[in-house]
């Protein structure tokens, strides 16, 4: 494991794959959504704002507890569960089994969907597939991202 | 507008009947407005600006002619019974229709048909018996926007022209879940006559606020999260891949449906009590066909992969799978304004739902 998951840069990084193979997202189509990743951890979370136009990551920063509600849905879960989902997308090049963020956030048990905007949690089933193939992204990321 | 002069031009065409050059000049729909492309194109919401983007509560005409337009006022009424914008509005509904045309996908050629491995014969027959009942109620989605859209008001045009999208969706899913029924050596299964009650409750729905309540609330919404489970049920990538896609689009499906009868209780309260009533009777068949012998006991082997581990597995995590269903569906209730934490026939109790949970979710 080269690599640390509970950093801007990573998504960052995460962003720049998707902007740099827009042909990966074009099957699946236009997606307009903000999220926004809570990950909870000893010393301060981090929480990451993600947004996405057409077939790109326009946006990606850290966000405020204040400024969560202004995503259209917050994806919140411990750091380790955040983890285990990004371990097994780097080992086998996609989310597999019970791993992949929709089945984490049906089952609740580790990640959780929420939203206070009823138009803005629909998002996350209306794009999840775009979702998934950008989280899905740090499998194609060369090296260790730099934690700036 | 600008007049365009129409001295010279000729007043009779070649065949000799009279010519009308009235378009040329003094109509009295907006001219010049040139919306602006957004970066992916000319969208439906970049066109809904001046009078073109205003829907009228209660149109003039019950005509086709397209709002806007400068209407003869002798235009013929088609007919149209739902003529309030209440009637069938929601708010998202341009965003939704472009959302559905960028977000189209094929079944035949999408989806990796022949990565589709051998399966032990209990996990065949279960994802068969599965796939059959999906083919047959996915149709219902298809089939009630169809009764119901040539008697909506054509000033409506864009929820129309949504549902037009929901349709082609829905033949997608009847098309993808056959072809899997298929595709690995298999076939059609049971057909049981409890789900085709249920989906008569829809279609025979008195009004198309019961029958968005019925389809797109608790039916769909019900299909939703069984779509979400695919990913759990799913003995290969193949059919993965298949639940995914379709749960997008079940996904906008259950989108509009819920902002719509926001919308319709928003703007006329009373209709609340209708959508009550018909939710009253569709959870209770809806409780039926969710419990049904073929349709749930499959689900439950394809949870447990296979029948070995079906009582200690499948059973067990299907019924925390049917409570998050009963969840998700009475927070959507909640977010679209008709609360039923107080009126469900759904048996919370025996389910373990915490109405607190709910309440607190959507505050």
């Amino acid at each position: 494991m080269s690599e640390r998951f509970d950093s801007v840069a990573f998504f960052s990084a995460l962003a720049s794959e998707m902007n740099a193979h827009p042909e990966r997202f074009t099957i699946l189509g236009d997606a307009d959504m903000s999220a926004a990743i809570v990950m909870r951890r000893a010393g301060g979370d981090l929480r990451v704002g993600l947004r996405f136009e057409g077939l790109s990551c326009v946006e990606v920063g850290e966000v405020s507890s204040e400024e969560l509600g202004h995503a259209d849905y917050q994806l919140v879960g411990d750091l380790d569960a955040w983890d285990e989902m990004f371990d097994d997308i780097v080992a086998n090049g996609a989310a597999t089994g019970r791993l992949t963020i929709n089945s984490l956030a049906l089952l609740g048990e580790r990640i959780v969907v929420a939203g206070d905007d009823p138009m803005g949690l629909d998002k996350f089933s209306r794009f999840n597939q775009t979702l998934q193939e950008f989280l899905d992204g740090a499998s194609r990321l060369r090296g260790p991202v730099t934690v700036g | 507008m600008t007049d365009v002069g129409i001295e010279g031009l000729p007043t009779h065409s070649l065949l000799g009947q009279p010519l009308d050059w009235a378009w040329l000049q003094g109509v009295e729909s907006e001219w010049g407005i040139q919306p602006k492309p957004s970066p992916r194109g000319l969208t439906m919401l970049d066109i809904a600006v001046g009078s073109y983007g205003e829907v009228p509560d209660r149109p003039r005409y019950r005509s086709m002619a397209p709002r806007g337009a400068d209407i003869d006022g002798d235009t013929p009424d088609m007919g149209y019974i739902l003529n309030r914008k209440s009637d069938v509005w929601a708010d998202n509904v341009r965003e939704l229709y472009e959302e559905a045309v960028a977000r189209q996908w094929s079944a035949t050629r999408d989806i990796p048909w022949t990565e589709l491995p051998e399966l032990p014969s209990d996990l065949e027959h279960a994802m068969c018996q599965v796939c059959t009942t999906l083919t047959e109620i996915e149709m219902i989605a298809s089939d009630l926007p169809a009764k119901w859209m040539w008697r909506m008001n054509h000033d409506f045009l864009e929820a129309k022209m949504f549902l037009c999208t929901q349709i082609m969706d829905e033949a997608r899913h009847a098309e993808v879940f056959r072809k899997r029924a298929l595709a690995n050596g298999g076939g059609l299964l049971k057909s049981r006559a409890g789900q085709e009650s249920l989906l008569r409750t829809i279609l025979e729905a008195r009004t198309y606020t019961q029958a968005t309540a019925l389809l797109h609330l608790l039916g769909e919404g019900f299909i939703l999260d069984i779509f979400r489970m695919g990913e759990l049920i799913s003995p290969s990538p193949v059919e993965k891949k298949m639940f995914r896609m379709a749960m997008q689009d079940e996904a906008r499906h259950v989108a509009y449906g819920t902002m719509h009868l926001r919308y319709a209780i928003e703007h006329d309260p009373d209709v609340a009590e209708e959508i009550h009533e018909a939710l009253d009777h569709g959870e209770v068949v809806l409780t039926d066909f969710g419990t049904n012998a073929d349709f749930g006991s499959a689900l439950a082997v394809l949870l447990a992969g296979g029948t070995d581990d079906v009582e200690t597995k499948g059973f067990p995590l299907q019924f925390e799978l049917t409570k998050r269903q009963m969840t998700s569906y009475l927070a959507r209730c909640e977010r679209a304004g008709v609360s039923r934490l107080e009126r469900t026939k759904i048996p919370l109790d025996l389910l373990g739902i915490d109405v607190s949970t709910i309440k607190g979710a959507v505050a």
